[in-house]
């Protein structure tokens, strides 16, 4: 009787051994790694994103940001609009996510990757859109780098990504009364009158110090 | 028997569930009689001493019985069971009881777009009711559904209907259920559609009267006319 609990107490301990080796910020970014596997599948290895999959550049974003969009996805202040259509892909895929560690894990991890580079695929006239961005410094900053005391996320992400999103906020399918930073964009959209005034801003954001 | 482990919540889960069984006991039945006639065989005809292996060409009349008695009775169950399954499928799928009310029902990866008519309870008109993974019907009411997929295959599950029926982009495809339980209950989408397939569930609503239109009653009202 005594020498099989002796081994089960030994193997526990031997069990708790890795666990207690990796506790701290380097546990969690490993954890993060782990759980980004699912998130490469559509952003790509790196976070670059993939315009084929709706999937937008997401390396080296803020894990505020990152952490605070997750959660809107899992509680459907976001990606709950029947024509938001990568939003409805992004809805199932935060709720893989089942705990608040594992959320900031995935969020710090995305924060270490490389800002994937700026690639046009607009046809925005940058001049034009230089006026049109006044508004958005106020949150965003002169340099399009954000605020978190304001959550107002950088803006340097894939440019047809953006183009979505303003669109998005334009016609309220983001930016819902439950979001209260989200629907504080839903103005600043409608100042945007058409598509061509979107792309003019969102090409002068490309033109901005990363 | 069926509906101990799974509850049959409309109009025809039963006949399924009946069609299911009968398959169930008659495919049963033959399996363990062909099971015990082959261990009877083994045991009977099993190595002994001064007994030589012999090859059965079946050619033998008495041998081929064995055959073709059997062959007989199956294609006599088949008879019962394809009877039975015609009869299921045409009321099922090929046929279309008047509705009371129509829902739209669309797939995209990897959610469910259910549009509800409003208090008017019609289509296409101001009050629509648009909701994500979130299917509302009343119990006893018979519904059409307009079927679509927005991107790829997805196929409309409703387990406790006993209803799965495929979403082809580009085609609208239509069928009926009338509820007959009220509860809360899964949907799911039965058709590998990428990565976040297994995620794709939503739920079902069946309500009284009563509940069914206190909901509709406190919906903002969202009119999708181009998400089909």
């Amino acid at each position: 009787m005594r020498l099989p609990r002796l081994l089960f107490i030994a193997l526990l301990l031997v069990c708790a051994i890795p666990v207690a080796g990796i506790s701290g910020p380097d546990a969690d970014l490993a954890r993060g790694e782990a759980l980004f596997n699912t998130c490469a599948a559509c952003h790509g290895d790196q976070g670059q994103g993939d315009a084929l999959l709706l999937a937008p550049g997401i390396g080296g974003l803020s894990p505020w940001y990152v952490e605070a969009q997750i959660r809107k996805f899992q509680t459907g202040v976001r990606g709950a609009h029947p024509n938001d259509i990568a939003g409805l892909r992004m809805r199932p895929m935060s709720r893989l996510l089942r705990t608040d560690t594992d959320t900031k894990a995935v969020a710090a991890y995305i924060g270490t990757l490389p800002e994937p580079p700026t690639r046009v695929t607009l046809d925005g006239d940058a001049a034009r859109g230089a006026p049109l961005y006044a508004p958005c410094i106020a949150c965003h900053g002169i340099d399009g780098k954000g605020n978190p005391a304001l959550q107002a996320p950088s803006l340097h992400s894939s440019d047809w990504y953006q183009l979505t999103q303003l669109k998005n906020f334009k016609a309220g399918i983001r930016g819902r009364a439950d979001d209260p930073f989200g629907v504080m964009m839903r103005p600043m959209a409608m100042m945007l009158v058409d598509e061509q005034a979107m792309k003019d801003v969102i090409a002068h954001v490309q033109t901005l110090g990363r | 028997m069926i509906e101990r482990y799974l509850v049959a919540a409309s109009s025809y889960a039963q006949d399924i569930d009946n069609l299911i069984l009968l398959i169930a006991v008659l495919v049963g039945f033959w399996l363990v009689l062909c099971e015990v006639v082959f261990f009877y065989f083994i045991w009977r005809f099993r190595a002994r001493d001064g007994h030589k292996a012999e090859y059965v060409s079946g050619e033998n009349k008495a041998h081929k019985r064995w055959i073709t008695i059997p062959h007989l009775l199956v294609l006599v169950c088949d008879v019962f069971i394809i009877y039975g399954a015609v009869r299921v499928w045409v009321n099922v799928k090929q046929t279309l009881p008047p509705p009371d009310a129509t829902v739209r029902v669309i797939g995209q990866q990897w959610a469910w777009t259910f549009v509800h008519p409003g208090a008017d309870g019609k289509l296409d008109t101001a009050d629509d009711i648009a909701k994500i993974d979130e299917l509302h019907v009343e119990v006893g009411k018979t519904y059409h559904y307009e079927l679509s997929a927005r991107d790829v295959l997805h196929s409309f599950s409703v387990p406790v209907f006993r209803l799965k029926q495929d979403a082809v982009p580009g085609r609208i495809i239509r069928g009926w259920f009338e509820p007959t339980k009220t509860g809360e209950y899964s949907v799911q989408c039965a058709e590998i559609c990428g990565m976040g397939h297994g995620l794709m569930g939503a739920r079902i609503m069946i309500e009284t009267p009563g509940e069914h239109a206190a909901w509709v009653a406190g919906q903002k009202p969202l009119s999708l006319a181009s998400a089909r």
